[in-house]
Formats: structure tokens, C-alpha cells, sequence
């Protein structure tokens, strides 16, 4: 599409192929009033590593569990397209339907969200509990097919040993690479990120990153992003949008966002903060 | 519509001012009625009279407080009812002494008249205690139950133990009854869905009646259903077991971290999973604990309920103290003092580890 888009993809020098997502004039309107979204729209191509920026309020968090319907959006469209190629619209599933939708969207957030008292290795579990009927999961019989995915994917966010923990023995971002590992044992399509790495130090931030990154080039799973700090977004991104008052103002690659982009985004006077 | 909510809310507070004014108004009236006109005993007894008396007060006191409303005077009501915002703004304004202020004299006065009253209700007579021949009968009482007769010790620690597996069984039945319907009970799982929403309200309007019935009148009521004997007490602190465990178990789970539910519903688990999953993990303690502590509170209560018909050592206490046997009443006293103080030491340690 855009020239931007396709610098995008030079840049990050891996296959970035058709749409998976394509979002239409999205909008959200919660119970209380609230007009999180007024009518949002943009393309996900399968396999990029999209961000979404924008200021605290702007509904970036509401973006995502629209797509994946923690929660519901009140009006728009999410066309979904899977890999046989076969179109489903996100925003219009009902029931059942809801939860096999979120089966195939994974998703981490800000606090891990994990179960701190039970161990790492259920945690990672749970990431099955979309395929496992509820009298199973709950003895706990999973299938060893499950339980060598999960144990798996454990080893491929480098915390195999900790099996065994509670969550809640674990540091933040240990615990933020077990909610990576729960997601990916749901064989998710797309990985949504809702500010993965704002409560962790500098450090520890770039390792979550990292771990994305890795899962986003070698699984080839497509990753939607929200991120807080510009200098990460120019590292990790394949491409950005920026939401302001539940719309969308920007779209294009990380290298694009000047200062005067900035200061649209993120109101005049606004001062850009440097993370390495 | 962050003002929208502002007008919602001042207008509920408003009725509950206008309300309580209202209810206060006529409390006084009331009294004042009764002080000047002294009404005879049959007055005092043709309720439907009175009612309508009270209920035209309350009228008047309504549109008292809805004038007084409209002339910015702050009455009681106000003062409690009134949203934060509005009692902000007002604290420029001088601090009038509270005897000076309309919502100041309507609290003391209601609380000097309920005082007046309730000496009056008790019959207070502190002298009658200190009649030479009624003191001294009570000390003697007093002897007779301070050495106890140990002959019937054995019986007694037969029928505590009754007492304790009657408030034993009440909690076991209670908790997994009581387990199913928190979830039922807890707005945050239920709430979602009008049909839920429907189920919670049913639920929460039962057992908010039920919990308000004692477990007294329980026992009395089972007492004549099933025969007199612990298996009557037992029932009855069920049911109220039930009432009460449920109503604390969902708050505990009104009370979960989102967090937990979110990532358990992100991966496309199902309902029942959710709440196994992200939200039992977060009260069995809790419930644990509040389970211990009610068995402990059963306890006590079985033992008051022997005195109905509800078996155990309450129905062994009532009849040596209805033949006035003081000496084996203070054994029976002792035991259960006993008892109790070890089951609350116990429930205290227990949830102390939980914790
Ligand atoms: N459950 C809700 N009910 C009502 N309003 C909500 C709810 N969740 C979010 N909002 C409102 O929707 C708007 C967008 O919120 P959202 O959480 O999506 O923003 P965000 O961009 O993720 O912000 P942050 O960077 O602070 O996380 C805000 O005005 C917020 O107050
Ligand atoms: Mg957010």
C-alpha cells in the first residue's frame, strides 16, 4: 500500500505477506459513554511486528481487545483472514464463536495477568484451555500433545528450569515471557501486546522485546504492539499507527515520526524520553 | 457524560436526603404529639391510626426539606447525603457553630428525644438493683453457679460434643452449597448479561431475606417440621450457614483482581474455566478462612439454639436451669465457656497460618 509500508518491509528484510487483518471504521462506545474509538481503520499484513502509539487515554487498549473481543466493539468491521484464505468478520461473532476467536488472537498485558499462585508450567497450560473441555482442564488431565507444547515453548522463552515456580516467585519479566509462553500454546495467528514491557526496568524491557521480536521473525506469528517509548518503536516496529482521541492520525514506517508528527501526536510541547 | 454521572448520583442523593429529612421530621413530630397529648394505651394501640399520623408527618416533613433544599439550608440529611463536590464548595464559608445550624439542632435533638425514649422503653431503675433482698438472692445465685457440681461433668462434655459435630455438619452441608451460589451471588461474574443479572438479583433479595431471619427463629421452625433435637439445630444453622457463607463468599469474589480474568479469557476459555481458573485461585483462602470462622461462631450459636429444641448442651443447660439447679448450671457454664474459648483461639490460629 503506502511507500512507507513497503520501506517497512524492505528494511526488515523478512516476507511480510498478505493482509491478515484488515480493520474497518472500527468504533467503541462503552456502557458508561465513553467514545473510546470513533471509527478506526488499517491493514495488518500477515508476519509484521505493528505498533500502536498514541497518548494514555487514547484507546490503544481498547484497539486491542476489540480485535481479539475481550471486548465488543459497537460498531465497524474486523475482517480476519486466515491461512487457508478464508475471510471472517471478528466484530460480528457471537457465543461460541467469541471464544474461538480469542483462542486464535493471543494476548499479553502490562501486569502478565498470570495465576500467581499457581505454578509456571500451568500457567503455560492454560494457554490449551481453548481446546480442552472444562471438565478436563479442570483435573488437569492435558494432553500430552499440550503439556510438550507448553513445556516446549517454555524452553523458547529461556525458562525452562522454572517450570515448577509459582508465577509469583518469578521476577516481571520472567513472568512476562511465561504469559509469552501462554499465549503461544494457544497457537495463535496474531499476538496482541498491550504495553508489555511498561512496568519493567530498561533492561529486562529490551529482553521481553527481544523474546517478541524472535517470535514475530522465527514462528512468523504477527504481532500488534502497544508501546509508550518512541526509541523501542523505532527498534522493534515493522511499521506504526498512532491513535489520538480514538482516532487514528498516523500511519507508516518507525523512521517516519519526526518532530512534527510527534508534537501531533502527543499534543506541542511534548518532549520525547530515551530508553536504551 | 462525566457530568451526566454527576447529575445521576446528586439526584439519588437528593431523594435520600429529602427521604431521611423526611423520616426524621416525623420521628420528632411523633414524640412531640406524644409528650403534649399523652395518649392512652388504646390510643397507642390502633396502629393503623398512628401509621397514618406518621405518614402525614413524613409527607410534611418531605416538602419541609425540599423548600429548606431549595433555600441552599443544609439539614441533616444533607450533610450525609449530599455528593463530595458539593460540601467541597462550601467549606469557604464560615464554620458556623453546630448548635447554631439547622442540620446541627436536628441531630441533637434526635439523639437527645431517642435517649429520653429509650430510658423510658427500658424502664431503667438502677435502685432496684441495689434492694437489699434482690442483691443478695443474686449473689447467692452467683455462689451456687461459682462452685459448680462436677457430678454431671461427664454428661456435659457428651452433650458439648453434640453441640460441636451439630455446628460441624451445619458448616460441611453449608460450604458447598454456599461454594456454587458466591459465584451466582457475585455481580462481577454475573453481571454481564441480563439473564445473569436477573439470577444475582433473585439470589442476593433470597438470602438477604433469609440471612435477616435469626437462626433462633430457624430452630424454632425446625424444631416443629423435623422433632425437637440436633437434628433441628442442625438444619437451622444450615440454612443460615448457607445465607451467611454465601453473602461473604461473593464478596470475596466481588472483590478479585481483573487481571487473572482477563488472561484466563484471552486464551478462549470458556465460562466455568474462567472462574475455576482465575478466580478460585484468588479466594480459597479467604473462603478457607471465613469457613473456619464461621464454624467457630456455629458452635456458639448451637449452643444457644439447644435452648429451642436444637439438641446438644443448650437443651441440657435449659432444663437444669428451668429447675433452677444452679450448682450443674455452672458446670454446664464452664464447659462451655471452655470450649468456645479454645474453637476461637483455634479459628484465630488457623486463619493467622492462612494468612
Ligand atoms: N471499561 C471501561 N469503561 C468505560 N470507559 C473506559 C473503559 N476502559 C477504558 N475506558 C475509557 O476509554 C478511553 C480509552 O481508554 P484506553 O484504556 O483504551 O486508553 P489507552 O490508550 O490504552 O491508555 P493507556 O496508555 O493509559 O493505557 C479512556 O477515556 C478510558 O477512560
Ligand atoms: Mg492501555
Amino acid at each position: 500500500m503506502s511507500a512507507s509500508a513497503k520501506d517497512s518491509q524492505s528494511r526488515s528484510g523478512q516476507a511480510i505477506g498478505q493482509h491478515i487483518l484488515q480493520v474497518r471504521n472500527l468504533q467503541k462506545t462503552y456502557p458508561n459513554g465513553t467514545r473510546a474509538l470513533r471509527g478506526v481503520s488499517f491493514d495488518v499484513k500477515r508476519g509484521e511486528f505493528l505498533v500502536v502509539i498514541g497518548l494514555s487515554g487514547s484507546g490503544k487498549s481498547t484497539m486491542l481487545r476489540c480485535l481479539n473481543r475481550l471486548h465488543h466493539p459497537t460498531g465497524g468491521e474486523v475482517l480476519y483472514t486466515d491461512r487457508q484464505g478464508q475471510q471472517l468478520d471478528l466484530a460480528k461473532c457471537q457465543g461460541d464463536e467469541i471464544l474461538e476467536v480469542r483462542r486464535r488472537i493471543g494476548m499479553i498485558f502490562q501486569h502478565f495477568n498470570l495465576i500467581p499462585r499457581h505454578s509456571v508450567l500451568e500457567n503455560v497450560l492454560y494457554g490449551s484451555l481453548g481446546r480442552t473441555s472444562s471438565l478436563k482442564s479442570i483435573l488437569g488431565m492435558y494432553s500430552a500433545e499440550d503439556q510438550a507444547k507448553a513445556m516446549n515453548f517454555l524452553k523458547l522463552v529461556g525458562i525452562g528450569e522454572k517450570a515448577h515456580f509459582r508465577a509469583a516467585q518469578l521476577s516481571g519479566g520472567q513472568q512476562q515471557r511465561v504469559a509469552i509462553a501462554r499465549a503461544l500454546t494457544q497457537s495463535p495467528d496474531i499476538l496482541l501486546a498491550d504495553e508489555p514491557v511498561a512496568s519493567l526496568d530498561p533492561a529486562t524491557c529490551h529482553v521481553v522485546m527481544d523474546y517478541l521480536k524472535k517470535v514475530n521473525q522465527e514462528l512468523g506469528l504477527t504481532i500488534i504492539c502497544n508501546l509508550h517509548f518512541l526509541s523501542l518503536v523505532r527498534q522493534y516496529a515493522t511499521r506504526v499507527i498512532a491513535l489520538k482521541g480514538g482516532e487514528l492520525v498516523y500511519e507508516g514506517s518507525p523512521a517516519d515520526i519526526d518532530e512534527a508528527w510527534f508534537s501531533r501526536i502527543y499534543g506541542e510541547g511534548a518532549k520525547e524520553v530515551h530508553i536504551n | 457524560m462525566a457530568s451526566a454521572e454527576v447529575v445521576v448520583s446528586s439526584g439519588g442523593a437528593k431523594f435520600r436526603q429529602t427521604v431521611f429529612d423526611a423520616v426524621v421530621f416525623a420521628y420528632l413530630a411523633i414524640f412531640a404529639v406524644v409528650v403534649v397529648y399523652r395518649p392512652s394505651e388504646e390510643q397507642m394501640l390502633k396502629l393503623g391510626e398512628n401509621a397514618s399520623l406518621f405518614g402525614a408527618f413524613v409527607v410534611i416533613g418531605a416538602i419541609l426539606s425540599v423548600v429548606l433544599q431549595h433555600k441552599n439550608i443544609k439539614t441533616l440529611g444533607w450533610m450525609i447525603y449530599a455528593p463530595p463536590h458539593l460540601k467541597q464548595r462550601s467549606q469557604d464559608e464560615l464554620v458556623a457553630p453546630m448548635h447554631k445550624t439547622l442540620w446541627g439542632v436536628q441531630l441533637i435533638l434526635s439523639v437527645v428525644v431517642t435517649t429520653v425514649v429509650g430510658f423510658v422503653m427500658t424502664k431503667i431503675d438502677v435502685l432496684q438493683l441495689l434492694e437489699a433482698e434482690r442483691f443478695w438472692h443474686a449473689m447467692r445465685l452467683f455462689g451456687e453457679l461459682a462452685s459448680p457440681n462436677l457430678e454431671i461433668l461427664p454428661k456435659a462434655v457428651l452433650k458439648i460434643i453434640e453441640t460441636i459435630y451439630i455446628a460441624f455438619m451445619a458448616t460441611a452441608i453449608a460450604v458447598p452449597i454456599a461454594f456454587v451460589l458466591s459465584f451466582l451471588m457475585a455481580r462481577n461474574i454475573m453481571g454481564s448479561s441480563r439473564v445473569g443479572f436477573g439470577i444475582y438479583f433473585a439470589l442476593r433479595t433470597i438470602f438477604n431475606v433469609s440471612r435477616s431471619i435469626e437462626p433462633v427463629l430457624w430452630a424454632i421452625i425446625f424444631s416443629i417440621w423435623a422433632t425437637f433435637g440436633p437434628f433441628a439445630g442442625m438444619l437451622a444453622l444450615t440454612v443460615h450457614s448457607i445465607a451467611s457463607l454465601a453473602k461473604q463468599y461473593s464478596e470475596y469474589v466481588e472483590s478479585v483482581e481483573d487481571g487473572p480474568i482477563e488472561g484466563i479469557e484471552s486464551t478462549g476459555a470458556g465460562r466455568l474455566q474462567t472462574v475455576w481458573f482465575a478466580v478460585v485461585p484468588q479466594v480459597v483462602l479467604p473462603y478457607i478462612s471465613y469457613t473456619v470462622y464461621r464454624w467457630d461462631t456455629n458452635v456458639r450459636m448451637a449452643t444457644i439454639l439447644g435452648f429451642v429444641g436444637g439438641g446438644g448442651i443448650g437443651t441440657m443447660l435449659m432444663e437444669y436451669q428451668g429447675q433452677a439447679k444452679w450448682p450443674e448450671v455452672g458446670c454446664i457454664i464452664l464447659v462451655i465457656a471452655t470450649v468456645v474459648w479454645i474453637m476461637d483461639t483455634f479459628s484465630a490460629h488457623v486463619r493467622a497460618a492462612i494468612k
